[in-house]
């Protein structure tokens, strides 16, 4: 097999943080983890080229994954390869819009990441290998990559790979009980000593490294973003009240406050009442360019991002979170303010 | 601000409600407006400040780890 | 108990035999109020190719022998009203009222049919209620009259039974066992529920004797009173996570303990308690919950809540305060793990007592069929769509589907 190895700028040696703008570019042959990846791959198969992309590109510019198809295509490869991602999430969205893209123009296709990566939901019909949730364990993570990756090759099912995100699905069924008479039986088992015993496991939301401080805020670009559902007034673009499948923007140049009446809150999760006398209380507008008169704080960003967190899966609400990181990455936002109801 | 922790956000301002984080409609409008900018003064705090883990910013000013 | 067989419009409101007739005319009085226009009286029945869209509370018939003497205190009869007398239920019958109210988030009821097994209204012969409000009429105003206008039909239509011989009497002022000898009941444990209410004002809070239970701590009840319709609910987001009227007069933890009662635990009470939305609130409502049942001697909790994930948080903080007061902690919580299951399921778990029992997946799709008649409304506004089309929804607007208060056998596992 001919695989193209996908990686992003840090991988690629290009840079970190600082260059995840850098968009599309191919290089022959393996680069970075790509040659590990590349020898336990063996005989059989090689690493024929390498495509890289800054993550904020590739998780938010909407031609990003069309040109690197079109790089990808341009090697004559038979199978793709991407990742590992790891935790980092818009590193495994950008892996698995790839591989999806790769796989819907006819390629093999495997992406490689964290078991709880937003990533992993982005995936679709692609298998998603099991990694690490960090770099320290990249070696592991390429060993089930290259196995998963020789295996497809051999034309192993998809479903069978060795490695793959064992995805648990919770579906819903009857019981013969109701949830009642289930709650006195687990009470009872609870006193009797099961320590173990639930109907539902604690979940898993995987570990975030926490961004480095700023060093100066007065020079910064600061975003305000919500999950508080606040929109112009009349909902124009529809944001959902509850399950939000998407985000929204909306300008704020020009304003110094969020005017009563000109934006409404339209989650259904609380009161909107005094969202709505003052959508302040959940965009907080007028504080912010308080701070930015009195040089606290460069400048607001000129866009505000928001959605309605209002029964979100969580699948969701992790994607949205890194494709806000992307955007607002892009354009050059330090950190962002989000205000959570 | 139990699931902020639970899903291990790393930096977090508590705030009086959720029909209003940034505000508080029990007092005057000019009150309300301080207790805005004092919120986001924290929050610059904040994002000035290095954590390791989930980390709670109160608006008093003092940081602690979360449990 | 009077078990109803079927409901009919027609000649005058009486009850025989298990058929209830009602005089539509002289029912539609009872909802004359400023702030209606009209309202329309019709009844659907289980099993018809038929559903009801943008329901809103569900109430079951209830009367007292005398006028209305404690029923449904703070509503239709005085606030502090205590009756000890017998509760004639029409067992089978429910009053619905469906139509728009804002904040209102869209609930349907399906008749028949795949999403007929996940409503308790499939079940029963339902009086259904809609309404014209009065132009310019205040929204709270017309939710209020609603209000009161069903709780008031409710009670004269069971009004109608109290002269009729009972199909079933159920004593709840015994165990449902005879207790054992004293010494082997004190092993028994003692178990009592905690039904969390929504209080977050209009259009999402749930009145206990008329009065919102926002600000107030924990209240403990003689569970015997939940049957005269102390808890009425005014709240109508959150579809499948509503805990209508009914439900509250059928209180299925509450049940549920009563029947293993004096067998293998002792069912120690109710406690009633407000969801704060403050954060601080929430922590200092979790405390007090937790100090309240364990000086009231529960050995354990079963915690139930109406709500989304700002609820659960209510309920963990519960089952956490409670272990730490040496209580044994169970909560109920639905899932939201997205259409194809695979996302967490709890967004706020509790973190020490870990026991959660599943209602079910609220993101799961459902297909629905076509139907010959809807009620409530002609369109089904969520999705753009005639309401009795043919659609495909996510469970969560299924009328109390995924019942906080343990109502239905729907319940989600992994599949592996």
């Amino acid at each position: 097999m001919r695989v193209v190895h996908y990686i992003n700028q840090f991988f690629a040696g290009v840079g970190g943080e600082d260059s995840a703008a850098v968009r599309p570019e191919r290089r022959d042959g393996a680069t970075g983890p790509g040659r590990r990846l590349d020898a336990l791959l063996g005989e059989e198969h090689s690493v024929v080229a390498t495509v890289f992309c800054g993550d904020d590109v590739a998780a938010s510019d909407p031609d990003a994954i069309e040109q690197i198809l079109q790089l990808i295509a341009s090697t004559g490869a038979d199978m793709v390869l991407a990742g590992p991602a790891f935790g980092s999430g818009r590193y495994g969205i950008a892996c698995a819009r790839v591989a999806s893209a790769a796989h819907a123009a006819g390629l093999l296709a495997l992406a490689a990441m964290a078991p709880e990566n937003p990533g992993v939901g982005e995936a679709a019909a692609v298998p998603v290998i099991e990694s690490g949730d960090t770099a320290r364990q990249m070696g592991p993570s390429l060993e089930r990559l290259a196995t998963a990756a020789r295996e497809l090759a051999a034309g192993k099912p998809a479903a069978s790979l060795d490695g793959l995100i064992a995805t648990t699905r919770r579906v819903n069924r009857f019981s013969d009980h109701t949830s009642a008479a289930r709650a006195v039986d687990l009470v009872l088992a609870r006193l009797a000593g099961d320590r173990a015993a639930t109907e539902i496991p604690l979940p898993d939301f995987g570990h975030v490294v926490p961004a480095g401080p700023i060093d100066d805020p007065a020079t910064a670009l600061i975003a305000l973003v919500s999950e508080g559902a606040v929109v112009p007034a009349g909902n124009p673009d529809r944001l959902e009240s509850a399950r939000a499948h998407k985000w929204l923007r909306y300008p704020l140049q020009g304003r110094d406050s969020m005017a009563a009446g000109e934006y409404q809150s339209v989650h259904g999760g609380f009161s909107t009442v005094a969202a709505n006398a003052d959508p302040n209380r959940i965009l907080p507008l007028d504080a912010a360019r308080e701070l930015e008169r009195a040089g606290r704080i460069g400048k607001v960003y000129d866009e505000y991002l928001v959605t309605a967190g209002n029964g979100t899966a969580v699948g969701d609400a992790a994607r949205f979170g890194a494709e806000w990181a992307a955007e607002l990455k892009r354009a050059g936002v330090r950190a962002a303010i989000l205000t959570s109801t | 601000m139990p699931i902020a922790r639970r899903v291990g956000a790393p930096r977090v301002v508590p705030t009086r409600g959720i029909p209003y984080p940034a505000g508080d409609p029990s007092l005057s409008p000019e009150d309300e407006r301080a207790w805005r900018r004092t919120l986001l003064e924290t929050a610059l705090h904040a994002i000035s400040t290095p954590v390791h883990g989930p980390t709670v910013f109160e608006p008093e000013g003092t940081a602690e780890p979360a449990a | 108990m009077h078990h109803v067989s079927d409901v009919a419009l027609g000649g005058a409101t009486r009850f025989q035999d298990g058929r209830l007739t009602l005089n539509v005319e002289e029912l539609r009085r009872i909802f004359d109020d400023p702030a209606l226009a009209s309202v329309a009286i019709s009844v659907v029945h289980p099993g018809e190719s038929a559903r009801i869209v943008k329901v809103l509370d569900a109430v079951e018939p209830r009367a007292k022998p005398r006028d209305a003497d404690g029923i449904f205190p703070g509503f239709v009869s005085p606030a502090d009203s205590h009756s000890g007398s017998d509760t004639h239920v029409l067992r089978g019958a429910a009053v619905v009222t469906a139509g728009y109210l804002p904040r209102a988030q869209e609930a349907l009821a399906d008749m028949s049919g795949p999403a007929a097994a996940l409503c308790f209204l499939a079940s029963t012969h339902n009086v259904v209620v809609e309404f014209v409000p009065a132009s310019g009429a205040d929204w709270a105003d017309v939710a209020a009259a609603l209000r009161v206008g069903a709780l008031r039909l409710a009670n004269a239509l069971a009004t109608a039974a109290v002269e009729t011989a009972a199909d079933e009497v159920e004593d709840l002022t015994a165990p449902a066992s005879p207790p054992a000898e004293a010494a082997g009941d004190r092993s028994l444990p003692r178990i009592g529920a905690i039904t969390n209410l929504q209080t977050q004002g209009a259009f999402k809070d749930v009145y206990v004797r008329g009065r919102s239970l926002a600000g107030s701590p924990p209240l403990a009840v003689d569970a015997g009173e939940i049957e005269d319709g102390i808890v009425v609910s005014g709240q109508y987001g959150h579809p499948a996570l509503k805990n209508p009227t009914f439900l509250h007069q059928n209180n299925p933890i509450v049940a549920a303990l009563r029947a293993r009662d004096g067998v293998d635990l002792r069912f120690a009470g109710l406690v009633l308690s407000p969801e704060p939305v403050e954060q601080a609130a929430k922590e200092t409502t979790a405390r007090q919950a937790a100090e309240l049942c364990r000086d009231l001697g529960w050995d354990a909790a079963i915690v139930t809540k109406e709500g989304g994930g700002n609820a659960d948080s209510d309920v963990s903080l519960k089952m956490d305060a409670l272990e730490a007061a040496g209580v044994t902690a169970v909560g109920l919580f639905a899932e939201m793990a997205g259409a194809d299951g695979s996302g967490p399921p709890v967004v706020a778990p509790p973190e020490r007592a870990t026991a959660m029992v599943s209602t079910g997946n609220y993101d799961q799709r459902l297909q629905l069929p076509a139907v010959d008649r809807a009620l409530g409304g002609s369109r089904f506004d969520l999705l753009d769509t005639d309401a009795s089309a043919a659609m495909e929804v996510p469970t969560a607007v299924v009328y109390a589907a995924l019942s906080p208060l343990g109502w239905g056998r729907l319940t989600a596992s992994a599949d592996g």
